[in-house]
């Protein structure tokens, strides 16, 4: 029988103070599952990124609870973050950063670096609970830090 | 305690900012209220010093990118400096690196401000 793969579960507010644990966890986790230094960093980078859009987006800066699953593989790290509140809007894929500099806009980049980090982002609701869903494959990973 | 804390100075015109710690949506208030204050007092040549800068998220990186198009548009422009590695790859990650100007040290930034 197939082992099930390990989790961990951590549910907290969705508030800006919290952010700095979720990415320290994020990266640790990262790490002992053989990302490198680097790669841990940007796997916390955006996991900083989705969380940080749920406070602001979908709960508007309410303090309501947020639930980050880390699944590990041999083949991949899977975050997931669930969460009422308001569907995710989702930026374009495409980050032109000439444009927002030229609009004089502050925000903006948090999906299209979720996407360069990341290697799968699905977003999904279901039964009135929202998903966001990051793969990082560590196969692919590694051959990009080779480069 | 603070994650985050920012000061900075202005010498010859050119205001250097220090941003100190993990800067994320958290703490960007402080930083973007740090910046507002140099530009409001006139200040268009800025260098943000990131040596003690251990950790930036896109929060951080949209309050430089917001003021930028005033500052040029006034004729000044605001360049980084002593960013470590890490911190470095997230700037490359969106394209910062191709149109900020990143140089190794404080004094080398306020070098190339003075032409």
């Amino acid at each position: 029988m197939k082992k099930p793969e390990p989790e961990l579960t951590v549910t907290l507010p969705a508030r800006t103070e919290f952010l700095k644990m979720a990415v320290e966890l994020t990266r640790h986790i990262a790490a002992l599952n053989q990302f490198d230094l680097k790669e841990s960093q940007k796997i916390a980078v955006a996991l900083d990124e989705a969380m940080t859009n749920v406070i602001k987006h979908s709960y508007h800066f309410r303090s309501e609870p947020l639930t980050i699953r880390f699944t590990c593989s041999a083949d991949a790290l899977k975050i997931e973050i669930l969460f009422t509140g308001d569907p995710p809007h989702v930026e374009a894929d495409h980050l032109d950063l000439g444009r927002l500099i030229r609009e004089k806009r502050k925000g903006g980049l948090g999906v299209g670096l979720i996407r360069r980090i990341m290697d799968q982002v699905t977003y999904r609701t279901c039964d009135g609970v929202n998903h966001c869903e990051m793969v990082k494959w560590k196969i692919r990973s590694s051959i990009s830090a080779g480069n | 305690m603070r994650n985050f804390l920012v000061r900075s100075k202005v010498e010859n015109g050119v205001a250097v900012v220090y941003p100190k710690g993990h800067l994320d949506a958290h703490g960007v208030e402080r930083f973007e209220k740090e910046l507002v204050k140099l530009i409001d007092a006139g200040v268009v040549q800025l260098v943000v010093n990131g040596r003690d800068l251990s950790y930036i998220s896109s929060a951080g990186m949209g309050v430089i990118m917001g003021y930028l198009d005033e500052i040029r548009e006034k004729g000044g422009d605001i360049k980084l400096c002593a960013v470590n590695e890490r911190v470095y790859e997230i700037f490359d990650l969106v394209g910062f690196t191709d149109i900020y100007s990143f140089l190794d040290t404080e004094e080398l930034a306020l070098q190339s401000f003075m032409g």
